[in-house]
């Protein structure tokens, strides 16, 4: 192919424009690149694991690059394996490591884990490491585990009188309880449908809870449905079972007929993370990243209850990794600092932040993760949830199916689209998506 | 009755008074041409008039009525603009057609009398160009045109004919009185240029830094100037100024003089270069101009003088000549005032 | 002398665009070398919904955020564009938002929007009960109606239109004096001036800078709707061409499906030029005075 080199020529060009690509090869002792993304203290968590890694290790460098978000880490990602001088470590959720998988850009670690001396894979949840698994082969290394929870506002609970959730609670349940915590400012009881030209906006909300197809996921399969029609190879966004469809309506069912969820607008006005923390929010369902935020609740005690249930206790696994890149020009090094990050040591940093879950079973279960000081009081909720967790499919064009899910089931909890209308769009938007993309 | 008046009219620009109390009748009908060097608030009289300037003190009257207050719109004044103002994206008919249309005059009436106004200028066969294709000359006669198609009380013309090349001037000029004669309009033209206002003016304004100098008929201004300035300013070359007690006597019957240093002021073709007895002189230059000649002399005490003389009859470069004036042939300035003193 | 800037021009500029046009008939996901496509992507995208929501949504924005810009730009620019006290902090004040950094300023007008604790809500609910407006109505959902987000876009971009008000205000300045005098004397009201007089004189600046913001709103549609609403509300309420592009490039890693939507806002460029540059035929004999 002729052009080929001529248009790499031109793409370097390109590159170096964005100042993606350096293009020089690694020297020896050059700094082992780590790409993440997150919250200040998160970054700060990485800080400090690489200081303790390069204070334990003498000689090792690892050199932190931090993007903005999401969204920049994968663009910076893919422009950087572009420009062929990738970072030689990243950190990515398994929902949008697909891409990465599918296409090459991730070195296989069996070999290397095998050969190792210091990581054993029978440490970490095996729902984690299966996450990761491509075609057979173990191409990254979990970091944490995590699953959804219900966040609660304890003294909320009590100044109403109001029975906290407790494990095993119903849909029902849920529902009957975030009515009953969906108070006005003179905390009567009051019905959040009416909010829009009614006399009084809910000043305090029974539930926040996204309304994305990874909130559903769990629900459905908690009644016993699918979310794709074949969970080994999709080719659609299913929900047209009566399972399902119930788990779909009654979630829509919470903004519009029973108004415990605050409204689109007062979504935007204040999202639900803050609406909790400012204490005008009951309950919020979400993943163990919210506590590092909440620890800095000081007017309320909070806690966490594990999902409702439908028919049996299923939750949705949350999971990033340490991946490191095919094209990595640091390999060596780069493992070694996978090594230190995956132990004990490496672990309990990162869980001192309190995002995550450890995927080291040990740590998950040592005072590193469940310090009692610290709330909430009742960790061990993420550590019970693992075993009964489920992953999502993971296609490499799964970070657009969920941005289409979303504005779909938005509308859908906002506005009320028909629920055959949503189930029907949800289906044939997401085949073109499905059929362009590769499983694993 | 006046067609325009200003009384005791001063006006400013930022601090500086740039008209002192400035004095003017116009006659209905009459052409008054306002002369002045650049910077003597010619074009200030025109804009005050118009009502584009405020005044500080003093007032306008037109055609009877005091417009000082009034607006430029309301004072049915119609000006003529040295850089014609023309509207570029405007043709011809639609330019002279503007102030009718926009006082709602309709539009074929407003069309019609822009042609008739084009005809009396000569610019008929333009209607339909855009200023940008027409040539100086016939810009000129299009803002001509726009200033005639309403009838107003008062022409405020300024500096016209400035920007045309001297043939065209002269010719525009001859055009511009008869124009005037045949409309008969009241009519205030500014301009710096002498010859323009001598041959078109019933009247002459002499400006001198925002002061009239004198106000009177070409002729007045040629045979009585009012003073030094207006002696040097019309006329070329200028008058010849001598001290009165100076190396020239005046030939004939001296008048009585008034014991007060004085100028003697006497134009170039008042000089007799060959006279038998006179004040001798050496001859510096001398220009040709067709018939005439005019002969650059300096006087043995230093003083250099002007004189015309016929061409065939022209002295040499080099060469000494006497010269002398007559009294009656001269003018007498009081020196402290520079204005003309007449014994 | 010009050397190195058509070495930047080339560099920065003409490469990489040569290399999108070439991207554009490739399938390329930036991680495997690009393989040929043909006219695949093309034919993809005129079967995308998103692409053709998107192409719309930059059209219609361009339709009526131009005009507006331009007209407010030229209101700016005539009411200010004399002497007079106050003056100086007026033209300042107008070009103020121009000067705010992008994403800084789309994070201004995250707060200003707020349906609950904006400003601008809570001034609309002035006078009002329960939340609605003193008419009675509720005030606009600003972040989450179709409708009411493209207007906050347009209403966000109606601030930034400093660059056009200068233009404008010079071109204004540049305007014979004599000729408004000219209007005095004949007594033309402000509305004659401005329709006879001001407007079709500053018509080839007003043509010429309705093009260059038309070619501008392609991009500068990218911050606010990255910043602001996200390409929402859903779905795709204000997924303009230039959020398409980075979505499907960079989050997706379409690349070469990317590219081809980039050369169609390309395209669509050409057409605003070559529209420009008859305007500027067209108008070139006004100059001729």
């Amino acid at each position: 192919m002729r052009p080929k080199p001529l248009l790499a020529l031109a793409l370097c060009a390109a590159l170096a424009v964005t100042g993606c690509g350096s293009g020089s090869g690694s020297k020896a002792g050059a700094p082992v690149k780590l790409l993440v993304f997150g919250a200040p203290e998160e970054l700060g968590a990485y800080r400090t694991l690489i200081d303790a890694y390069q204070t334990a290790r003498p000689g090792e460098r690892v050199q932190l690059i931090e993007a903005s978000d999401r969204k920049d880490l994968l663009a910076r990602l893919a422009t950087s394996v572009a420009g062929g001088a990738p970072p030689d470590v990243f950190l990515m959720n398994y929902r949008f490591y697909g891409q990465f998988a599918a296409k090459g850009v991730v070195e296989p670690l069996d070999d290397r884990i095998a050969a190792s001396s210091v990581l054993d894979p029978a440490d970490y949840y095996p729902v984690a490491m299966e996450a990761f698994r491509w075609d057979g082969a173990q191409l990254c290394l979990p970091q944490n585990v995590s699953s959804l929870a219900v966040y609660y506002n304890r003294t909320l609970f009590t100044r109403f009188g109001v029975p906290e959730p407790v494990a095993g609670w119903t849909w029902n349940d849920l529902v009957g309880t975030a009515t009953l915590m969906t108070r006005d400012d003179r905390g009567l009881v009051i019905k959040g449908t009416e909010a829009e030209g009614a006399a009084r906006l809910p000043a305090v909300h029974g539930l926040g809870v996204e309304p994305s197809i990874i909130r559903l996921a769990p629900l459905v399969w908690s009644n016993g449905g699918e979310i794709v029609d074949d969970p080994q190879q999709p080719t659609r966004l299913a929900l047209e079972s009566p399972e399902a469809r119930e788990a779909l309506r009654n979630l829509i069912d919470l903004r519009l007929a029973y108004g415990v969820v605050p409204s689109d607008a007062e979504v935007e006005a204040e999202d639900d993370e803050s609406r909790f923390l400012n204490g005008r929010l009951a309950m919020l369902m979400t993943s163990r990243r919210a506590t590092t935020n909440f620890r800095t609740v000081t007017g309320f005690e909070w806690d966490v209850a594990p999902l409702p249930v439908y028919r049996q206790q299923v939750g949705v696994l949350h999971s990033d990794a340490y991946c490191m890149t095919r094209g990595s020009r640091n390999k060596d090094a780069a493992w070694r600092f996978m090594e230190y990050a995956m132990g004990e040591e490496g672990q309990r940093i990162i869980a001192a932040t309190g995002r995550t879950v450890p995927s080291h079973v040990e740590v998950s279960r040592s005072p590193a993760f469940l310090d009692p000081d610290q709330p909430p009081r009742n960790s061990q909720v993420f550590l019970d949830a693992i075993p009964t967790v489920r992953a999502l499919p993971t296609v490499s064009t799964w970070p657009e199916i969920e941005d289409l899910s979303y504005g779909i089931l938005e509308n859908a909890v906002h506005r009320g689209d028909k629920l055959d209308d949503v189930i029907r769009e949800l289906d044939t938007k997401s085949r073109p998506m499905f059929a362009r993309g590769e499983d694993g | 009755m006046s067609g325009l008046v200003l009384d005791g009219v001063s006006a400013a620009y930022r601090d500086t008074t740039v008209l002192h109390e400035v004095r003017l009748t116009v006659s209905r009908g009459e052409l008054l041409v306002v002369l002045g060097p650049s910077g003597a608030g010619k074009s200030t009289v025109l804009r005050v008039v118009a009502g584009l300037e405020p005044v500080t003190a003093g007032r306008v009257h037109i055609a009877g009525r005091d417009v000082t207050e009034a607006r430029p719109g309301r004072r049915n004044v119609s000006m003529v603009f040295q850089s014609y103002a023309l509207f570029p994206h405007l043709t011809v008919v639609e330019n002279i057609a503007f102030g009718l249309e926009v006082r709602d005059t309709p539009r074929g009436e407003a069309r019609q009398r822009a042609r008739a106004a084009a005809e009396t200028v000569g610019c008929a066969g333009l209607l339909d160009r855009r200023p940008g294709q027409l040539s100086g000359g016939e810009r000129q006669r299009v803002a001509l045109a726009r200033a005639l198609v309403r009838e107003p009380d008062v022409f405020l013309l300024d500096e016209p004919l400035s920007n045309l090349d001297l043939a065209l001037r002269a010719e525009m000029r001859a055009e511009l009185r008869a124009l005037h004669d045949r409309i008969g309009a009241t009519m205030v033209h500014v301009t710096h240029d002498q010859t323009e206002a001598l041959v078109l003016a019933d009247r002459i304004a002499v400006l001198r830094d925002g002061r009239v100098e004198q106000v009177g008929t070409p002729d007045e201004i040629w045979r009585t100037p009012a003073s030094t300035f207006v002696a040097r300013f019309v006329g070329s070359p200028a008058m010849n100024l001598l001290p009165a007690d100076g190396p020239l006597r005046p030939g004939g019957e001296a008048p009585t003089l008034p014991d007060e240093p004085l100028e003697i002021g006497f134009r170039p073709e008042a000089v007799i270069l060959d006279a038998a007895e006179g004040t001798p002189a050496t001859v510096d230059r001398v220009e040709v101009i067709g018939e005439d000649a005019y002969a650059y002399l300096t006087l043995s005490a230093g003083q250099p003088v002007v004189a015309r003389v016929p061409a065939v009859r022209r002295p040499e470069r080099g060469a000494t000549v006497r010269l002398d004036v007559r009294w009656a042939d001269t003018h007498l300035f009081h020196v402290a005032s520079g204005r003309r003193c007449d014994p | 002398m010009l050397t190195p800037y058509l070495v930047g021009l080339l560099v920065l500029v003409l490469l990489p665009a040569l290399v999108t046009l070439g991207m554009a008939f490739t399938d390329y996901d930036l991680l495997r070398p690009p393989s040929w496509a043909g006219l695949d992507n093309f034919t993809a995208l005129v079967d995308d919904p998103i692409f053709r929501v998107a192409l719309l949504n930059s059209v219609v924005f361009a339709l009526v955020a131009v005009p507006l810009r331009v007209l407010l730009a030229l209101g700016l620019a005539l009411l200010l564009h004399r002497r007079a006290p106050g003056v100086g902090t007026a033209r300042t004040v107008a070009l103020l938002p121009t000067a705010v950094p992008e994403i800084a300023y789309g994070l201004l007008w995250l707060w200003l929007f707020n349906p609950l604790y904006g400003p601008i809500n809570q001034l609309l609910r002035v006078g009002g009960e329960h939340g609605l407006t003193a008419l009675g109505r509720t005030p606009p959902q600003w972040l989450t109606d179709p409708t009411s987000a493209r207007a906050g876009i347009i209403l966000m971009s109606l601030f930034t239109v400093g660059e056009t008000f200068v233009v404008l205000l010079a071109a204004r300045r540049a305007l014979p004096r004599d000729v408004y005098e000219m209007a005095a004397v004949e007594d033309a009201t402000g509305w004659d001036v401005f329709r006879r007089i001001t407007l079709p004189l500053m018509a080839p600046v007003l043509a010429l800078l309705a093009v260059r913001d038309a070619v501008a709103s392609l991009h500068f549609t990218f911050v606010p709707a990255f910043v602001v609403t996200d390409g929402g509300p859903p779905p795709y309420a204000t997924t303009y061409l230039s959020l398409f592009v980075y979505q499907t490039g960079f989050e997706y890693l379409r690349y070469g499906y990317a590219a081809a939507a980039t050369l169609v806002m390309m395209l669509l460029t050409l057409a605003a030029v070559l529209v420009q540059w008859r305007l500027i035929r067209r108008y070139r004999r006004f100059y001729q005075l």
